[in-house]
Formats: structure tokens, sequence, C-alpha cells
């Protein structure tokens, strides 16, 4: 074989490779613009929901008895960012989030989770129009204190009624303390958070206020249960048919045992439908 | 009426917080995966090592992530198997659910824990390209290097 053969057939291996990666930078003929391949990156609506569950929409009875109706659950929300993440984000290894895909919902939010009866939706937070089409799996977000409104000065605002037997209490508590929640996928009835051109896509930042008051449904000694401290230490601090107390009075009020169980169950409130988050204290 | 105290008092207690241990997975549940065979075993337990029994699982496959591929329970010590249709997918994703608490894993049937993803990859015209460009290289760095040789000996 000739130098020239060798030459001619190396020439033309190395233009069918040009061509071949230069494949969508081909010209029209008739406008001589290139042409760009259709939608390469698709995109469509992505819906953020808070969720405090039946437990706050319809009421429950606590781990020891008392039955408890929310009338609002005020939580702060802000921070709010959704990921698509490969591999998928694991809340275990207490990792930060790093999406190949990232956007984020602007604003603060203060959302009453009690709105609505037991059969209500989720209460909507925000949406975010025309993000990346693809599935967002996984979530983040904080919980800080409001600052105005009903729940100025706290994060979470329970404004409730406990009753057990003749007893029935007015309930007010104010939690000031701020989280971070790093979420994986949602778990729940469905998967979620699947944006395509055709559907929007949506997440959920869920809230379990089980595991404050405990779940009298639930084995007494069942996990939520023991982490749970009840409603009765509240009760034990009414006055005039009226508990009305914050972490800073609780601090002081309650049992040290007691008020150390309820500084372990607020960070775990954080879900996203039934999947657990990586929780950090942030203020 | 004891809010909006003293902020001293609050200074204390966010300071207190923040020495809290975290984080905190109280009453989360562990989902386990292995390979058995043709079949995919699950395994799945609270986080205090009770088994997730008559657990709700649904399977769910890369091909199609939002419709369930299989569901079930698991049985009394918390495990599931099912067939994985490796035709279909590789990638598959399952759900275990109880009493208001799960998880869900995700792994690869090819060895990768990752999910598949074909984002960033060569093309197959590409990829045949490549190799023949790279096996000619060979070819003709030979050839170029026994042309040469040739003339050579010619000369001498």
């Amino acid at each position: 074989m000739s130098k020239r053969t060798v030459m001619l057939v190396s020439m033309l291996f190395a233009l069918s490779l040009v061509f071949a990666s230069c494949g969508a930078d081909e010209v029209d003929i008739n406008t001589e613009e290139p042409i760009v391949e259709a939608q390469q990156e698709t995109t469509g609506d992505l819906v953020f929901a808070a969720n405090g569950e039946d437990f706050v929409r319809a009421g429950f009875v606590s781990s020891d008895g008392w039955h408890i109706t929310f009338r609002h659950v005020y939580v702060t929300i802000t921070d709010v960012a959704a990921y698509q993440t490969n591999p998928p984000y694991d809340p275990h290894t207490g990792d930060e989030i790093i999406g190949d895909v990232q956007v984020e919902l602007a604003g603060v939010f203060t959302i009453d989770l009690a709105e609505g009866d037991e059969n209500a939706d989720p209460v909507l937070v925000g949406i975010l129009e025309e993000v990346p089409a693809g599935h967002y799996n996984a979530l983040s977000w904080s919980m800080v204190p409001a600052e105005e409104g009903s729940s100025q000065g706290y994060s979470i605002f329970i404004d409730a009624q406990a009753e057990k037997g003749d007893d029935s209490y007015n309930v007010f508590l104010g939690f000031e303390n701020g989280y971070r929640y790093a979420a994986g996928e949602f778990v729940g009835d469905a998967r979620k958070g699947f944006v395509t051109p055709d559907a929007a896509g949506d997440l959920e930042m869920t809230f379990h206020f089980d595991h404050i008051f405990g779940d009298f449904e639930q084995p007494a000694d069942c996990d939520l249960n023991m982490m749970a401290i009840g409603f009765e230490p509240f009760a034990e601090l009414m006055q005039e048919g009226t508990v009305s107390e914050d972490l800073a009075s609780l601090s002081e009020n309650l049992p040290e045992e007691t008020y150390t169980k309820l500084l372990e169950a607020l960070p775990t409130l954080g879900h996203t439908g039934e999947g657990h988050c990586h929780c950090t204290v942030i203020q | 009426m004891s809010l909006h105290s003293d902020p001293v008092k609050g200074l204390l207690l966010f300071a207190a917080l923040l020495l809290t241990a975290l984080p905190v997975f109280a009453h989360g549940a562990r989902v386990i995966w292995e390979v058995q065979g043709d079949s995919v075993h699950i395994s799945a337990a609270f986080d205090d090592g009770t088994p997730m029994n008559e657990a709700q699982v649904t399977v769910f496959s890369g091909a199609e992530p939002s419709v369930p591929y299989t569901s079930g329970l698991t049985d009394e010590n918390g495990e599931f198997t099912f067939l994985p249709d490796v035709e279909q997918s590789l990638a598959w994703d399952v759900q275990v659910r109880k009493a208001g608490h799960g998880d869900i894993v995700h792994f690869s049937l090819d060895g990768s824990t990752d999910t598949l993803s074909d984002q960033g990859a060569f093309t197959t015209l590409q990829i045949i390209l490549m190799s023949a460009c790279v096996v000619w290289g060979f070819i003709g760095t030979a050839l170029f290097f026994a042309t040469k040789r040739k003339g050579q000996n010619a000369h001498s």
C-alpha cells in the first residue's frame, strides 16, 4: 500500500468523524441558518406543596389520650430548592445535595397546614414555570421564624384545642428554632417530581406532628411513641384553661428530660411524604 | 402568656440547640436489596432493626419510572422478592412503606448503584468511527514505517 493511499484513507476517516460529531450543526439550504435540533431542552412546571397530613387537618389522639384539633398550624418556609440528582440523593448520608439540575423557589412562605378539611389537598406553596424537564428526585427547604403575621418569631406556631374527659384547653405553642431539611425522593402513594412539557411535576414538604404528640393508634412502645412526649407535659402547664408556651418558657417549665426529648423530636418533623430528611439546626 | 419572651434567653436556647446531636432519623426505615439468581430480594426494617412486616412494596422499572412494575406486601421478616424484566430496564426503584414511614432505594442490575443515564453518551455511529480511527491509526503507523524501511532498502 502506497504512502498516498494511507494518507487518503486517513483523511477520509478524519472527515467522517468530523461530520458525525457535528451532525447537529447542519445548515438549512434555504435560509443558510444553522438547524437547531427541535426542543433539545424541554421544560415544564414544578409545583411545591406543604402538607400536615390528616393529623393536622382532621385532628388526632395523642399517645396519652388527648384529642387534639388544630385551628391553625403555621410553618414558615424559605430557601426551597428542587434537584435532579444522579445517583439519587440519600438523606441518610447527611451529605449536601448535588444536582445535575437545580431550581429554586424564591421567597418566604408562611403556610397554614390546618387549612381545609380532612379531604383538602396539600397547601400550595408556589409554582416554578418552565423548569428543565426531568425527574426532580431531591428537595431541600428551611423552616425559619416568621418575621411578621400571626406566627411572628416562630418557625412553627400551633393554635389548637386539646380535650380529654372533662378537660378542654386552648393551646398556643410556638417553636422558635430553625431547621434546614434535605430530602431525597418523595415516598408515598404515587411517585412525584416528574416534569414534562405536558404535565407539571409536584413535590411535597410534609410535616409529621405525631412526632411531638405521639399517636394513640400506634402501640405505646413503638419507636414513634417512645420518641414523642405526648400532650400531658403541656397540659400540666395549663393556666386558666389555656396552655401558652414557647421553647424559651418550656426550657424552664418542662422537666429537663422531657424538654430534651422535645428538642430531639422537633427536627424529625420534616419529611417528603413518608421519606425522612437529613436535618441541621440553622438558628 | 410566655410567648415572645426574653431575647437573651432565646439566644441561649439557640446555642443549646446548636449542640443538639443531629442528624435525626428516629423511626426511619432502611431498605436493602440483593440479587438472588434472576430475582431481586428486598429486606426492609425500621432504624431500630424491627422488620417492616406487611409493609407495602412498590417496584418501578427505569423504563416507566412513574408506573408501578409490580407491588405487594413484605412477609413477617420484612422481605419481598420480585423478578425484574432486564430486557425492559436495568435500573430499578423499590419503595417500601408502613405506618406512615418508608424509604425508596434505587439500583442498577449492571453492577452500578447509579441510576442509568444516557446523558453525555456518544452515538453508536460516533463510537464505531472513533474505534475505526484508533485501529486505522495503528495500521497507518505500521504501514508508514514499513514503506519507509522499504525505501531505505531500495537505496542501499
